[in-house]
């Protein structure tokens, strides 16, 4: 009875309080609504980034929390935001020395200062669950903040990629700066929702958030507008819309309404609805606009990753058979309608990395090593060598086992890509299944038997980061859990000589690029795993409300058109009405 | 009393029993919500913490993980009975009874109407199909409605948005409410929300026709031989009364216990309905908490489900006599 | 027979329906090659035509190979699951029935604290719960039947203990018959009907209980179930991108399993209830 009393109690306030609250909202007309559609997961009233497990920035909080620069990719350029600039002042890569713009300030008023930017390393130096502790611990000695505008930070060892990777906002990573006022005196930052109210930099003000969707005013005080970095937004109140279901279900009904104009942009599509949309609304348009590949890449290249410590996996024969009997040409065909996807890679083709993938001493080892062939006769032929033989069933055994090739996956991104390669994998005698249960990750994790098809989320501008995913320091034992992205636990002391020497130079030093050079060739001849596809957004824009969205030809800061991304914030702050 | 006691005690029983199964099932997986959380993030952004193990300990921890299974559901029963369902792990700080609470109003709706009008016009389809002075075309009606059957709410969902919604445009083909409608006590805002259940609703009807025809069609006929029926015959009452008072209201009361019943099933269509449409709904919230093998929320879930539908089979079971003065209480 | 067929409408119509499901699924199983029915084989994304009867989908296969090997296993699934829901059933109940007391008491007890667990929701917790790779026919049809066995046991309890006070056991006892012989010439003979109609109602269930784990997508993936097949057609986005061919064909197909079921238990329920009988 208590129990029921209770429960009721719950439900009629929780129908109140939303219904209470948003009686302030004033209607808003159309033209000067930006509607977004995405799978809202996370628990209504998160807004405090260190909210962990539930708060996310993908959901429109991107909008709310803001960072000392953000890097605008196609441009290969960093945008300074609410640090004016972030400078290296010791040779070596030991000292950062960080200047907090003088005009930005909180939502309430606070202005932002170095003690913020202080409170938040400090946090995350000292708090164990937050994402960017582990690397604060690694690489930070001492921070200081010298004056109210200025911050120090001291590395422990060289950190010459400390500032893009951890302190600049891009992609879905970097940190955002929280403000010291309000989460200084609160007991348990884990537990604090944070809500609507919160203090937060950035442009836009969470004013309704229901089951149903989340609401967004702009704030006409914002500070980035009187600093001069941007001009006003045009998008007076952004709505993200939640879609429901898991992200990447039910795409069929979010696609027809983008075609009816009830979205102005969504999650990513599939490349076959993608291009169904743009035949149905002249007005829709994507980052290549209408020609495939209909999107921009990703940072998540996918490999079929493997357990490199577990037998049969840990031989390189049967690395590469398993490469060898995937056909790159056929999945671009069956998939992607013909557009170059598959890929070789283990990082994405961003402008640096292009450059590093054309360079001559790459070619040469590309040549040497072909790392996209498609050669099922050289793969049976590896087998045998590797001593397996086909049993009744057509599949490769030895001591009367088969090799699993169950590949673990996930079902929102992966549903068109992994029955086709279990297929190639089953034609070419590995005994090839789906998982895409609730355990696939885990899977991963734990380094059970199989492949992960997974990516990479490490390089950006330089292939170091890719690379270093490999290193033996990631080689945990079998039986314990790999961490995220480091599912291979390769471990090769010849591999991280090369890596060591790299680390502590600068990305542009010719040294650094003959050693990633060195690296990526044994990458390739060690078949450390097996490079599948390009990641690409397939983000529909729709151009009935807004436009000059950010797109191949439409270069605007150089941020890709994500609005979930941090950098949504910059594309959804650079939107025009388009009439 | 006593046998308010006895209900009290089967009800007690009956969610012991609920609880226990679901509660070492999702055991059986080692998968952890906690990690989930940051896989869910990873596979959109491709981004996850460095030392993402080593954060999944912590909060491993710090919610009691690490303990041994056994010490894990004393544990949470012991919280339960002090009606504390605990945290969700992956929506974390959201409490499971919080999460219940706000997406109950969304579902609540739509399984109450869908519910009572499917009893009411699956149980008069199926009367007047068996009674013999009903037209022909009725009978046969009723009985391909038991076709309907077949034809899952899933599949039923689909057609219904294909081609009420977007061939003939009349339905909105996904959402609670229209974008950007802003929740208030409005009329407005109320029928808004209640012309975006009507298709989810229809669905949900079609599919559970079926099984009320089917049942109180046999009733019916049983009934029709009873005695009274016949003497009601003799006595010369008009066939609308003699349906009414003797034949229906008799065939019904047996259905009704099976309301209770039915509600259980009609949750689990609601599930796949709610997300294809897109309705914030306990069953969303439950086949996200599956997916993330969240096991508190799934706990809870079921548990509220198991207690509800108990509490409404044995409130049934209390009733009847009132509508049937022939049983007595044992 | 063939009059009485006539007369049960819903009955003939349900054994014309499954007639022809079975002459399809075993006429496909002759003439097709079972690789088809996988992704890879066939050129993809083609509408119906003569090559292709139902077209094939975005995978490669061939939609009509896909059918066939979906039916049969499907078929598989409901004959196993209910086989074993039936039989569970018919165990229990007679022994319940049959030997009274607190053997009983406690079966009936089991029965009735379990009916109100909604059982979908348990088969869907344990299907996301088990290790992939162990998804198979098998596994299905036991997650299928574990919560469905409750019914048919409290259904022949009943007809068991009605049949008990009935004078032909007394009869039967008194000639010397023991326990075995009655339970088996004199008792089992007469709840045929009941057992069949129970036997249908459990395929009934395990064949819409696993289609709804696949089309949530829970099935094993690889094989062409027909609810795994609506899945993927789904996650493709079939309809918008204009393949209606692919989750058209497993739908009708599925409504004509579970419809011709229906009817049949229909009917079947009308042999068993003979007042039902004499009405139509």
């Amino acid at each position: 009875m208590k129990k029921l009393l209770v429960l009721t109690t719950l439900v009629v306030l929780g129908v109140f309080t939303t219904v209470v609250s948003a009686q302030s909202l004033t209607k808003m007309p159309r033209e000067d609504t930006l509607v977004l559609g995405w799978s809202i997961t996370s628990p209504i009233g998160a807004t405090n980034p260190w909210a962990s497990t539930g708060y996310t920035h993908q959901e429109g909080n991107s909008m709310l929390w803001e960072g000392l620069s953000y890097f605008g990719i196609y441009k290969d350029t960093e945008i300074p935001w609410l640090a004016d600039s972030m400078k290296y002042t010791k040779s070596d890569f030991t000292q950062l020395t960080i200047k907090v713009n003088p005009m930005a300030k909180w939502s309430d008023g606070t202005p932002v200062t170095s003690a913020d930017v202080l409170f938040t390393f400090e946090g995350q130096m000292q708090n164990n669950k937050l994402p960017y502790h582990a690397s604060f611990n690694q690489y930070v000695g001492t921070m200081t903040a010298t004056d109210a505008l200025t911050v120090v930070v001291d590395f422990k060892i060289p950190a010459p990629r400390f500032k893009f990777e951890v302190l600049t906002l891009k992609f879905d990573t970097g940190m955002p700066i929280v403000p010291k006022h309000v989460l200084s005196k609160v007991d348990n930052v884990g537990e604090f929702f944070g809500g609507n109210e919160m203090a937060h930099s950035g442009p836009y003000n969470l004013v309704l958030w229901d089951a149903n969707q989340k609401i967004y005013d702009l704030n006409t005080n914002w500070w980035a507008v009187k600093a001069g970095r941007i001009s006003m937004p045009e998008v007076k109140r952004v709505i993200v819309f939640n879609i429901g279901g898991q992200v990447g279900q039910g795409m069929d009904i979010v696609a027809q309404r983008v075609v009816k104009n009830e979205f102005d942009a969504t999650l990513d599509m599939r490349s076959s609805v993608i291009g169904n949309i743009l035949k149905r609304n002249s007005k829709v348009t994507t980052h290549t606009g209408n020609k495939p590949p209909y999107g921009y890449l990703d940072w998540w290249p996918n490999s079929l990753w493997v357990n490199t410590k577990m037998e049969p996996y840990d031989d390189q024969r049967v690395r590469r058979a398993i490469s060898l009997a995937i056909n790159r040409d056929l999945i671009n065909e069956m998939v992607y309608e013909g557009a170059k996807v598959a890929t070789i890679y283990p990082f994405p083709l961003y402008p640096g990395l292009k450059k590093f993938a054309a360079s001559s001493a790459v070619k040469s080892l590309e040549a040497k090593y072909q790392p996209g062939l498609y050669d099922p006769d050289q793969s049976e032929a590896l087998m045998k060598q590797a001593g397996f033989s086909k049993n009744s069933r057509g599949l490769w055994e030895r001591n009367g086992k088969t090799i699993s090739a169950v590949i673990h996956g996930f079902e929102g991104i992966h549903s068109d890509i992994v029955p086709i390669l279990v297929e190639m994998l089953k034609n070419a005698g590995f005994d090839g299944d789906i998982n895409f249960g609730t355990d696939a990750y885990q899977s991963m994790a734990d380094g059970k038997p199989g492949m992960y098809m997974f990516g990479h989320g490490a390089s950006l501008k330089n292939p170091y980061a890719a690379l270093e995913l490999y290193h033996s320091r990631y080689s945990t034992a079998i039986g314990t859990s790999a961490g995220n992205n480091r599912f291979s636990r390769y471990k090769n002391s010849e591999y991280d000589k090369v890596l060591d020497e790299m680390a502590p130079m600068g990305s542009d030093n010719p040294r650094f690029e003959a050693l990633a050079a060195k690296a990526l060739g044994m990458y390739w001849k060690e078949q450390i795993d097996i490079p599948i596809i390009q990641w690409l957004h397939r983000i529909p824009y729709n151009q009935t409300y807004w436009n000059n969205w950010p797109t191949q030809s439409n270069v605007s800061l150089g941020m890709n058109g994500a609005f979930w991304h941090h950098t949504g914030m910059l594309v959804v702050s650079t939107l025009k009405q388009a009439n | 009393m006593l046998f308010v006691l006895k209900r009290l005690s089967f009800i007690f029983m009956v969610v012991w029993a609920a609880s226990t199964i679901t509660f070492f099932i999702p055991r059986i997986s080692d998968v952890n919500p906690i990690r989930e959380r940051f896989a869910e993030l990873a596979r959109l952004g491709g981004f996850a913490p460095g030392d993402l193990e080593k954060i999944v300990e912590a909060y491993n921890k710090s919610f009691g993980l690490d303990k041994p299974l056994w010490t894990q559901y004393f544990d949470y029963m012991s919280g339960v009975i002090r009606l504390d369902f605990g945290v969700s792990l992956n929506k974390f700080p959201k409490t499971v009874l919080m999460l219940i609470a706000e997406s109950l109003p969304w579902t609540i709706g739509l399984l109450l109407v869908t519910t009572i009008f499917s009893f009411i016009i699956g149980n008069l389809m199926g009367a007047l199909a068996a009674w013999p002075q009903s037209p022909r075309w009725v009978r046969s009606f009723s009985t391909s409605c038991i076709l309907f059957q077949g034809i899952p709410p899933v599949l039923l969902a689909i057609f219904l948005i294909l081609f009420f919604g977007l061939h003939l445009g009349i339905f909105p083909i996904a959402g609670a409410y229209t974008i950007g409608s802003i929740p208030e006590l409005s009329l407005d805002f109320i029928l808004d929300v209640i012309w975006h259940q009507i298709m989810p609703g229809m669905a949900l009807v079609f599919g559970s026709l079926g099984t009320w025809v089917l049942s109180m069609r046999g009733m019916g006929i049983t009934i029709q031989g009873e005695d009274y029926v016949l003497f009601a015959e003799h006595k010369g009452l008009s066939p609308m009364v003699i349906f009414r008072d003797y034949y229906l209201r008799n065939a019904l009361l047996p259905q009704v216990t099976g309301l209770a019943l039915a509600l259980a099933n009609v949750i689990t269509s609601a599930i796949v309905v709610e997300s294809i449409f897109g309705l914030p709904g306990v069953g969303t919230i439950l086949i996200n908490a599956i997916r993330a093998n969240d096991f508190l929320v799934i706990y809870g879930i079921v548990l509220f489900l198991t207690i509800a539908v108990a509490i409404l089979m044995a409130l049934v079971e209390l009733l009847y006599p009132l509508l049937d003065p022939r049983i007595k209480v044992e | 027979m063939y009059n009485y067929l006539r007369r049960n409408l819903s009955l003939a119509i349900g054994l014309g329906l499954l007639l022809m499901l079975v002459l399809f699924t075993a006429n496909g199983l002759f003439t097709i090659d079972v690789k088809d029915a996988y992704p890879l084989s066939v050129r993809p994304k083609q509408p119906p035509s003569f090559k292709y009867l139902f077209g094939t989908d975005f995978f490669g296969r061939d939609l009509y190979a896909a059918m066939v090997v979906g039916v049969w296993q499907t078929a598989l699934i409901g004959l196993i699951a209910g086989a074993a829901g039936t039989l569970i059933g018919i165990f229990l109940g007679f022994v319940s029935a049959y030997f009274g007391g607190i053997v009983d008491a406690i079966i009936k007890f089991i029965c009735q604290m379990l009916t109100p667990i909604p059982p979908f929701l348990i088969q869907v917790i344990i299907a996301s719960s088990i290790d992939k790779r162990d998804v198979t026919i098998l596994t299905m049809a036991t997650v299928v039947f574990l919560l469905s066995w409750m019914a048919p046991t409290l259904v022949i309890r009943a007809q068991v203990l009605s049949m008990r006070e009935r004078q032909f056991v007394d009869v039967a006892k008194l000639s010397g018959m023991n326990n075995f012989e009655i339970i088996f010439k004199e008792i089992l003979p007469n709840l045929i009907p009941f057992i069949a109609a129970a036997f249908v109602a459990q395929v009934f269930y395990a064949v819409f209980a696993a289609f709804y784990l696949a089309v949530i997508g829970l099935g094993p993936l690889r094989e062409p179930l027909l609810g795994n097949t609506i899945w993927a057609a789904q996650s493709q986005s079939a309809f918008f991108n204009g393949w209606w061919w692919w989750p058209m064909g497993p739908a009708l197909a599925m409504v004509f399993i579970l419809g011709s079921l229906a009817l049949i238990n229909m009917g079947l329920d009308e042999m068993a209830n003979p007042r039902i009988r004499s009405k139509e």
